[in-house]
């Protein structure tokens, strides 16, 4: 279980790696140098696939395959557009990186840019983090600068420059198609797919869209090889991977560890320091909440992407939501169907309607007003959404709905029976940060 | 269904594939739900729509299953592939289709019973169809306050909505108005305009039938009549001369209602209608009707029967010597065949002319390959020559908006600001300049080029006419005619000309003149004709709104307006459609062909003839241009005529000289502008007056400011106008809205709508 | 704000974007901090200066939950209640913090205008659970019930600032 602060660079530097200087002093942009003078563009594709490395922000989509299907005979530029939205509950990773390391990110997507022959890389940041933003401002203009951006990328012949562009409020745009539309200055609503972002994305252009831990990777797999990358984990979960974890454990933070070294119970209890005395482990939501909810039964599982699969679950963002034993299982479930609902955008019927169905039931079953049947209902409405919308957000924001019901059912049985679920005091102990 | 695109299971490239068991074929790349219509099966859909532009996928409805593909597919967005197998039946389908009706009529009312959509709701229909019997949801619906008007046409009930997106697509994607919108984000979406702003624009109407349940409902229409007790018929519109295909809805004999076909004429409108087309019938039964029949004798107005009142005007015709007869724009080709058949027979030396424009110089582009609307969606090039399309022939517009977003270049030449200018290049033109600016065009490049230019404008400009002519040939381009009239072509393909009555009345030649369904005294050169009818002895009047004609007419018959009955319109490309009763005239009018018909019976010289559809079958036997057509031929979605054959442009040396002095008048034309739109109760909230508008220069030199008024004279004749000052327009001519019933304008004007100057002052 | 005033602010940005649709955001944002809420006129000078229908721009307006089109108090206090901070006391929290306001349990604006308090979803501040954020300033938290009331009586007598980034 040992961390490696290969993305958190500014851990390594045992400080913000905010100035240009601070950054090249530890190693920074010597990867896209060795890049744009050693390799074609053809090899940083390579060496992306070799790596394993695979997209972050939930899907884990090997980003090396995303990026090798961007068409090369496009009459339209290419983009890279990197989804900093970060926004899945329990999820704060991106915005550590991009707060005290946001140079290995513009690093990663110049990189990236590169490889597919873009011509712009795009940053869309949720809006609620203005701070960060206005960190990555001053980062991209040093970067531009210093030649790290601009119409001769480090005095090579390419040209390459980055746009910060800020969200204003919606969890959908996380959804890369979403984030396209709204980029283009419009509701931001998924698009249908096919066409895939690789082939018609930005403005309708060939465009690589990855997450900001995803690209930050891109720096240290060229700095050290793709081969070294993919030797940590597992065969399909190479790497390492930063956790975010909250809720009732002690230490709650952002981790980076190596993806299978660590079990969930080191996480909880050894990383992030266990419960209050006298408290024990109830549930987590180990990848953002978009997940199933797991129980005590999966501590000893694993932390990478086929354990996690392997044990009902998902690796999802790595946003690890904990609860121990003096939570509600069946108040959590209603908050995430609140915050589904809140953010569904609309678009397609089984998301709007369904979304705002399932946060209904639950509030009866709160408030007292359950019938037994409607842990079936749930279910059943569940079923009617799963598979069958237009993207992911309500695609998974059943699963911890549904995987609460089956996981803990007897703790809704008991809110129906007993006529609402009472309200739990909550840890207002002050955690340590970090 | 207009739900649905044609597809053509007889083109080339066909994909074989498996559909509920069967083995199948449909062009690569149609979508399956197509493909599946199709073929006998229905798979439900609601925001499908493909006439909007490409699937979007949000309802979800037409959910199917595709062997070999996780969970469910939209059909709408899943084109066929070679041998996927697809169910469109199996439990999982079904279950997928009901489930997402069960989640539409979660927060759906359910009054259908008080709902105007009621028994014509997809909604509705497809939960009888294939949805859930029972509601498992049992918390409170969601609730707004209703119902809330978006203008005064139309009435927004949102809590019927069920977020298909298709009203909000028509106005983003293909009016390109941007001005209807959804607003907010999830379950709290709704749809809406501009805080404060109405819906307002030419093509409205068209989201109350793109409106799968009854969020969007006519207020005309409003609690008119219930989906079973009305009839509905495939017709032709007749306030614009693009043979816009129309279906009447006629309840207790009257035209409840005018919407699109179910299925549309993709050659034409493809199933847009103009408010103008749909709302202008509320003017059918309006107060000017005509039901009653009239004599006058020595200034003494008698009401008789129709039976009298035609023998009456047989009698006048009888003895009444020279015998003119005037037809208007919305007689039939029945009508004027008829009209011929008087002069040629029972009335020999008669002479039958139209109220148009005589075409003198235009022969040669209209001999030039013609095309159907449809063409200009493909073209990569579309030139507009002169006129303002959207406010005369307005369903073009949405044509040219979707050639620009297929690609094509447009580039706009003429006198007139209008809307489509902004879509492309453009030049202005005033009077006398378009031969010069028409030289001046880059055109080279294109291949699939359309042509779309003014009757007026062109024959105002013979030089400019023959300019175009060579210019569309070399280009090997094809041409529309942008036509003032709505029959107007197709009383040309008869034969009938727009000159020669007025000069015999002028000269004294005429004693009697019958119009039909013409009004000369709010035409263009109105002065002219005033004063030529001030001589005649004898007026006949066939028609069926009151005029001034009408109201001092020796004898006026009632006749039904283009909704009421059968005939034939050819519209200004030359395609001949039916039109059909939607309702019966009132009692006391009749048909204007049967009016005619009885006319010749009673002059002696009965026509074999007993049905429209025989008169058309004639007229088609002897006038080379209809040859080869009857009502048969034309069917539901109508033919083209004969192309005129091949005429050379002839040596036109300049533009035709403007008679009188001052700034060169461009009239201009409003949609709701016209007496159609002025009769019409419904447009009452948006029919528009008269002005002259001008440039800020202009107005300042004469001493004009904006909402003033301006005394205007031509040569013909002069009038008051409120004055509009507006920089959009150029200086050096003034701009005169026409067809606006009462303003007088028709009066600056000669009747063959000619170059005219005016002087300008105040009021 | 009128129309001149965001069309300079989006005019050095144009460049970076292949359409002029991307600038809507940018300038409804700028727009957005001179009031702190859009007014129409708001949405109509946006509209004027990317050249897009008002209607056009309230549609994309009201898709996000940091645009507001209605008045809301000079400074807004958003208290994230998504799972993490809601298991770390974040209902108390809000509760505590519009009890004081005088405002409703789940917000509101103060009577004298001066504070909106708003329930938002996950502010990716789960470490610092339970954590707030005032306008678009940095999220602070852990938030104890004595940080709130601090956090609160600071804002009426902190200046508001001359641009309200929300």
């Amino acid at each position: 279980m040992p961390q490696l602060n290969v993305i958190y660079r500014q851990r390594e530097a045992a400080g913000p790696l905010t100035d240009l200087s601070d950054y090249r002093r530890a190693g920074g942009y010597d990867a896209l140098r060795k890049a744009l003078t050693e390799m074609d563009r053809d090899e940083v594709v390579y060496a992306c696939v070799r790596s394993g490395l695979r997209g972050r922000g939930g899907a884990g989509f090997p980003m090396g395959r995303k990026a090798s299907v961007i068409p090369k005979d496009s009459a339209l530029p290419a983009y890279v557009v990197c989804n900093a939205d970060e926004s899945e509950p329990g999820t704060f990773k991106d915005r550590e990186l991009m707060e005290l390391n946001p140079f290995q990110l513009l690093e990663g997507i110049t990189i990236a840019g590169y490889a597919i022959g873009a011509v712009r890389g795009y940053i869309y940041i949720r809006g609620e983090y203005e701070h960060q933003a206005r960190v990555l401002d001053s980062a991209i203009a040093q970067a531009r600068a210093a030649g790290y951006l601009g119409t001769a990328v480090d005095g090579s012949g390419f040209a390459f420059d980055i746009t910060l562009y800020r969200g204003a409020g919606a969890y959908i745009c996380g959804e890369e198609t979403a984030l396209l539309e709204s980029l283009e200055g419009k509701r931001g609503q998924p698009r249908l797919k096919p066409p895939f972002p690789a082939v018609a994305g930005l403005y309708a252009s060939p465009t690589l869209i990855n997450n900001v831990e995803t690209l930050s990777a891109l720096p240290p797999i060229l700095d050290r090889g793709p081969d070294w990358y993919a030797e940590m984990g597992t065969e399909k979960s190479t790497g390492t991977k930063v956790f975010s974890i909250s809720g009732h454990v002690m230490k709650p933070g952002n981790y980076e560890i190596v993806m299978h070294d660590t079990t969930l119970r080191e996480l909880v209890y050894d990383i992030a320091g266990g419960f209050r005395p006298g408290r024990d482990f109830a549930a987590a939501w180990v990848g953002g909440s978009s997940v199933n909810v797991l129980g005590p039964e999966a501590l000893d599982t694993p932390l990478d992407y086929e354990a996690l699969a392997a044990a009902g679950s998902s690796l999802g963002s790595a946003g690890c939501i904990v609860m121990d034993d003096s939570g509600s299982i069946v108040r959590a479930t209603l908050r995430l169907a609140h915050f589904y609902r809140h953010e569904s955008c609309g678009k397609c019927s089984p998301c709007r309607e369904g979304t705002l169905w399932l946060e209904r039931i639950l509030q009866r079953i709160v408030d007292g007003e359950g019938r037994m049947e409607d842990l079936e209902l749930i279910e059943s409405l569940a079923g009617r959404i799963g598979g069958r919308v237009l993207c992911a957000l309500a695609d998974t924001g059943i699963l911890p709905i549904v995987s609460a019901v089956r996981r803990f059912r007897d703790d809704f049985v008991r809110a129906i029976e007993q006529g609402g679920e009472p309200r739990p005091e909550p840890m207002m102990e002050v955690p340590a940060v970090g | 269904m207009a739900d649905y695109a044609p597809v053509d299971l007889t083109a080339e490239g066909q994909v074989e594939f498996e559909l509920n068991g069967r083995r199948v074929t449909a062009p690569a790349g149609t979508m399956l739900v197509d493909a599946a219509f199709a073929h006998g099966v229905e798979v439900p859909i609601f925001c499908y729509e493909p006439r909007l532009g490409a699937p979007i996928g949000a309802c979800r409805m037409c959910l199917v299953e595709v062997e070999g593909m996780r969970g469910l597919q939209t059909a709408c967005s899943t084109p066929v592939q070679p041998d996927m197998v697809v169910r469109t039946n199996s439990e999982v389908a079904k279950d997928g289709q009901d489930g997402v009706l069960e989640f539409l009529l979660e927060n759906h009312p359910l009054d259908c019973p008080v709902c105007d959509k009621g028994g014509e709701c997809p909604l509705q229909d497809r939960t009888f169809r294939f949805g859930p019997g029972t509601t498992r949801f049992v918390e409170t619906k969601r609730h707004f306050p209703k119902p809330l008007d978006l203008s005064s046409l139309i009435t927004l009930d949102r809590e019927r909505c069920i977020h298909c997106y298709r009203c909000v697509r028509f106005s983003q994607d293909v009016a390109e108005d941007g001005d209807l919108v959804m607003e907010n984000r999830g379950a709290g979406q709704e749809i809406g305009t501009n805080t404060g702003d109405q819906y307002e624009g030419r093509f409205t109407g068209n989201i109350i039938d793109l409106c799968p349940v009854g969020a969007l409902t006519s207020i005309p229409y409003r609690f008119v009549a219930r989906p079973w007790d009305i009839t509905n018929t495939p017709s032709v519109c007749g306030h614009d001369a693009t043979g816009t295909n129309v279906e009447l809805t006629g309840r207790e004999g009257r035209i409840g209602r005018v919407t699109s076909r179910p299925e549309p004429n993709y050659d034409v409108e493809e199933g847009w209608l103009s408010d103008l087309s749909r709302f202008a019938h509320t003017g059918n039964d309006g107060p000017g009707r005509l039901r009653q029949a009239v004599i006058r004798d020595a200034g003494r107005a008698r009401d008789v029967s129709l039976e009298e009142a035609v023998d009456a005007a047989a009698l006048v015709l009888r003895h009444g010597g020279r015998t003119g007869i005037l037809l208007g724009p919305t007689a039939t080709v029945e009508e004027g065949f008829l009209a011929q058949e008087l002069a040629a027979t029972a009335l020999p030396g008669a002479i039958v002319a139209r109220l148009g424009i005589p075409g003198d110089g235009l022969e040669a582009l209209r001999s030039l390959p013609t095309a159907d609307l449809s063409a200009i969606d493909g073209a990569d090039l579309v030139v507009i020559v002169g006129g303002d399309p959207p406010n005369q022939q307005p369903i073009v517009e949405l044509r040219v908006r979707k050639a620009r977003r297929n690609g094509a270049r447009i580039v706009t030449l003429g006198a007139r600001p209008h809307a489509l200018e902004p879509l492309g290049t453009a030049t202005r033109a005033l009077p006398g300049e378009l031969a010069g600016a028409l030289r001046g065009l880059d055109l080279a490049g294109a291949e699939r080029a359309v042509v779309l230019w003014d009757e007026a404008d062109l024959a105002a400009e013979p030089d400019a006419a023959a300019a175009l002519a060579e210019g569309i040939a070399a280009l090997g381009a094809r041409q529309i005619e942008l036509g003032a009239d709505v029959n107007g072509a197709g009383l040309r393909a008869l034969g009938i000309p727009a000159t020669g009555l007025l000069e015999a009345a002028h000269g004294g030649g005429l004693d009697v003149l019958v119009t039909i369904k013409a009004d000369p005294l709010a035409a263009p050169g109105a002065s002219d004709w005033s004063w030529a009818l001030g001589r005649l002895p004898a007026r006949i009047a066939i028609e069926s709104h009151a005029t001034a004609l009408t109201d001092s007419a020796t004898v006026a018959l009632p006749a039904a307006t283009h909704y009421e009955t059968e005939g034939v319109y050819v519209a200004m490309n030359g395609r001949a459609q039916r039109l059909r009763p939607g309702a019966p005239p009132p009692e006391g009018a009749a048909p204007g062909w049967e009016i005619l018909v009885a006319l010749l019976h009673r002059l002696g010289a009965p026509p074999a003839e007993r049905t429209a559809a025989a008169v058309f079958a004639r007229a088609a036997g002897s006038r080379p241009a209809l040859a080869g057509l009857d009502y048969d031929a034309i069917g539901v979605l109508g033919a083209h005529i004969g192309a005129p054959a091949p005429v050379w442009p002839n040596g036109h040396n300049g533009p035709r000289a403007a008679a009188g002095a001052g700034l060169p008048l461009v009239t201009t034309t409003r949609i709701f502008g016209n007496a159609d739109a002025h009769r019409a109760e419904g447009l009452a909230g948006v029919r528009t007056g008269a002005d002259l508008t001008l440039n800020p220069e202009e107005a300042a030199r004469i001493g004009l400011s904006d909402g003033g008024r301006a005394r205007v004279r031509s040569p013909h004749g002069e009038t008051d106008l409120p004055v509009r000052v507006d920089a959009a327009h150029p200086a050096g001519a003034a701009y005169v809205a026409t067809g606006v019933p009462g303003a007088g304008v028709e009066r600056l004007l000669p009747a063959d709508r000619g170059p005219v100057r005016v002087e300008i002052g105040l009021a | 704000m009128n129309a001149e005033e965001i069309a300079a602010y989006i005019a050095p940005l144009r460049p970076e974007y292949a359409e002029a649709r991307s600038l809507i955001l940018p300038a409804l944002k700028f727009a957005q901090t001179e009031k702190g809420h859009l007014t129409s006129e708001d949405i109509a000078a946006v509209g004027e200066a990317t050249g897009f229908s008002a209607a056009y721009v309230e549609s994309v307006a009201t898709f996000y939950d940091r645009l507001y089109l209605k008045p809301v108090g000079k400074r807004v206090v958003s208290v994230c209640i998504t799972l993490s901070c809601m298991l770390r006391g974040s209902d108390e929290l809000l509760e505590h913090m519009c009890h004081r306001e005088g405002l409703p349990h789940d917000g509101g604006t103060t009577e004298d205008g001066e504070i909106t308090i708003q329930e938002v979803q996950c502010l990716g501040y789960c470490d610092r659970a339970p954590c707030v954020q005032v306008d678009a300033e940095e999220t602070q938290g852990p938030v104890s019930l004595e940080d709130a009331d601090r956090l609160l009586d600071d804002l009426r007598v902190t200046p508001r600032p001359e641009r309200l980034w929300r």
